[in-house]
């Protein structure tokens, strides 16, 4: 009988979710969103994320993919904390629920830049671009080589300059 | 702590434990740190170390075998003794030889030790003299003979085919089946209860269905230590905050990281949350499976602020992310404190009114008061922990025995009762909850300025680096359901053998002098009574069961197998 004073008190608290929306704090961390345009590609996200929902992997055409794929994520947020860009946020997005395995993978694709003279590849092309006017002078011409065939070119371009042959 | 002496003798101090260790018993000191002491003692003093050990009033907390094949061509067992009213553990380690694999089994002597030894040999393939053993504990029926998955030449993704179920002892009569699946038990663990006519006459269990093989995972190449924190999490749906604070304190204690004090209190604050949020979930529960859903309803309408709380604190509702090693990812803000302060008055208030009500209705009072007795010589032998071993007048805690984090700052009372049935383990829980939300008051008042992680720690990357290889640690929190060890042998960049011990895994052994005696009707309450956590217990399997349809469990085919409690 008591519980029944207690209960008009307390009155009605469930909500009609889904016809609702859901009561989310401003401390919630949803689904991330990477920004493709602040995006590197460097691959630091993928190391931190513990269930490995960010992968970054080399697709057959060339193009180097960060793909993330929600149906893994655990809302941890640790990748938007690593990010050097800055270009990861946490959104307070979380219902996921599709009929498509498509809609819960997001992928930012970067072109990459190969080795002119193995063909092997080096990095993905902003990054490596980045990096390279930072780095400026000398350095920057050997940005397209990679380091197995820059070492040879130094080498011979040393080799060269103090008279022996190569 | 002078509770105990009433009734167990005052522990021995740490150099006299060592000397007579080192003296009498022909052991050699491994390690030891403050509150810490490993000694490795020959196979045939063990049993004698633990004869020693449990009558100076040591609890068992558990042990760890460890595959150390690859360090020096042995086997080991670590069992860990807890001295309560000291405040520091003995670890006794004893190896054996990769060719005579056995180690002596102290189970005669302390019964605590049942379930870890038999997991010890179902795992890592030690063999245990001495003993009375059952087919398989942790493993599944249809595992194949000979395949240890904790042994470090099984990969962490190896998926063994399925062998034709031997049939393993299981009592010649009858019992009633609870579970796998039971609409009160809301995990799947197996219980057979034998009856005379309305009467519980003996219990059969067969758990560890919910197969994740965390401990193995942790060890594997896909994790490092920065992201075990997010792992050990998820053992747990409920005291999630406390595996990984647990996990976090003993990689820090391997690795001599101190984390600011503010982090300290950070993670307390949490850790009591959790405990108001976890007893008031409980609470609803009792109250459903007596068949009192209104009770429950409001007990959980009283709990949702809380758990809205811990998701402006944390960023979730539960595996809250918080925790990293050297501190914490979030800090509490003026404007969160206040919110806090104020979600707690008015959880004070409303939880009062409905525990004075609840333990009131005769219905609820009737049923709950003497079911499902436990003596405290019972739970001292069984080395019981958490609010049923306060409810059977053992004074344990970890918070006061082994006071860690900011616990030392808050001053609060752990509430005892003597009577050791269902009643008491509800008045405990009830009053335990105003108890925390008091140390959480005191907490927030006290709470110190500066930064919540520690600077070497702040870039993610170098802490898998600082975390030397070949350490030992072991680490105990008091979660709700009460304590949670976690015991750790450091690896390069990740642990070389993590071990969890969670609360249920001791308590569910006393299961058996609970229910027996009883009225079947009374058997849910009563299993519901130690609050049961099986996804913590079960955390060490290897096998997905999804994926073995031949491992389905058959209820009626014979196909299951029990162990005897």
């Amino acid at each position: 009988m008591k519980l029944l004073s207690i209960a008009a008190r307390a009155k009605v608290v469930t909500r009609r979710y889904p016809f609702e929306p859901p009561v989310v704090t401003e401390g919630f961390r949803g689904k991330i969103e990477v920004d493709p345009k602040l995006c590197w590609g460097c691959g630091v996200c993928t190391r931190i994320c513990p269930p490995n929902a960010l992968t970054l992997k080399q697709r057959e055409d060339g193009t180097l993919v960060l793909s993330y794929f929600m149906g893994r994520c655990i809302f941890c947020g640790m990748c938007a904390e690593v990010c050097p860009r800055g270009a990861i946020t946490v959104t307070k997005e979380f219902e996921l629920a599709s009929l498509t395995m498509e809609d819960l993978t997001r992928d930012v694709k970067h072109d990459v830049v190969r080795c002119r003279i193995c063909g092997r590849v080096i990095g993905p092309a902003v990054e490596i671009k980045e990096a390279t006017k930072s780095v400026g002078g000398e350095e920057a011409k050997y940005y397209d080589l990679c380091p197995e065939c820059r070492k040879l070119v130094v080498a011979r371009g040393i080799m060269t300059k103090v008279g022996v042959r190569p | 702590m002078g509770e105990q002496s009433k009734y167990l003798p005052e522990c021995p101090g740490m150099d006299e434990v060592t000397r007579k260790l080192t003296e009498e018993y022909g052991g050699r000191v491994i390690f030891s740190r403050e509150a810490e002491v490993y000694v490795e003692v020959p196979r045939h003093a063990l049993k004698d170390v633990a004869k020693y050990l449990y009558s100076s009033g040591a609890f068992l907390k558990t042990c760890a075998a460890v595959d150390e094949r690859s360090l020096n061509h042995s086997f080991a067992v670590y069992h860990i003794f807890g001295m309560d009213s000291k405040g520091y553990d003995v670890i006794v380690k004893v190896s054996a030889p990769e060719n005579n694999a056995w180690v002596p089994s102290i189970v005669n002597v302390v019964p605590a030790a049942d379930w870890c030894e038999l997991e010890a040999r179902d795992m890592v393939g030690i063999e245990l003299r001495g003993r009375r053993l059952v087919r398989r504990l942790v493993l599944p029926e249809d595992w194949p003979e000979h395949l240890h998955p904790l042994r470090k030449d099984v990969p962490h993704n190896f998926r063994p085919p399925s062998v034709k179920a031997e049939s393993e002892f299981r009592p010649a009569e009858r019992g009633i089946p609870i579970g796998p699946y039971h609409p009160v038990l809301h995990e799947p663990e197996y219980f057979e209860l034998l009856v005379e006519g309305e009467t519980v006459v003996d219990v059969y269990y067969r758990g560890f269905h919910v197969h994740r093989g965390i401990e193995k995972l942790g060890e594997s190449p896909r994790f490092t230590y920065q992201k075990i924190p997010f792992l050990a999490e998820r053992i747990c749906g409920i005291c999630g905050f406390v595996h990984s604070t647990c996990a976090i304190m003993a990689m820090e204690k391997a690795a001599g990281i101190m984390p600011p004090e503010r982090a300290e209190y950070i993670r307390t604050i949490v850790l009591e949350l959790e405990r108001i949020h976890s007893h008031l979930l409980w609470v609803g529960v009792a109250a459903h499976v007596l068949g009192y859903d209104a009770g429950f309803m409001h007990t959980w309408r009283v709990r949702e602020p809380v758990m809205i709380l811990s998701e402006l604190i944390t960023g979730s509702r539960k595996t809250y992310g918080l925790n990293l090693v050297g501190g914490v990812r979030r800090d509490i803000d003026k404007d969160k404190m206040e919110k806090i302060t104020k979600t707690l008055d008015r959880l004070e208030k409303e939880f009062k009114e409905l525990a004075n009500l609840l333990v009131s209705v005769p219905q609820i009072r009737n049923r709950a008061q003497g079911t499902g007795v436990l003596s405290r010589s019972e739970a001292r032998a069984l080395s019981v922990v958490g609010p049923v071993a306060r409810a059977s007048g053992l004074y344990r805690d970890v918070r006061k025995d082994y006071p860690y984090l900011a616990y030392r700052e808050a001053s609060f009372k752990v509430p005892l009762y003597t009577e050791g049935d269902n009643l008491a383990r509800v008045l405990v829980r009830v009053e335990e909850v105003f108890e925390s939300i008091s140390i959480i008051r005191q907490l927030l008042d006290k709470l110190p300025g500066g930064p919540i992680m520690n600077e070497e720690c702040s870039s993610i990357m170098p802490v898998d680096e600082m975390i030397p290889p070949g350490r030992y640690a072991v680490a105990a929190v008091e979660a709700p359901r009460g304590e949670d060890v976690h015991f750790l042998m450091t690896g390069e960049g990740r642990p070389y053998r993590w071990r969890v011990r969670a609360p249920t895994y001791q308590n569910i052994p006393a299961l058996r002098p609970m229910l027996r005696g009883d009225p079947l009707a009374d058997a849910p309450l009563t299993i519901a009574s130690i609050d049961p956590c099986f996804s913590c217990t079960d955390r060490a399997l290897v096998v997905d069961v999804r994926t073995g349809r031949a491992r389905t469990i058959k209820l009626w085919d014979g196909g299951v197998g029990t162990c005897r409690l």
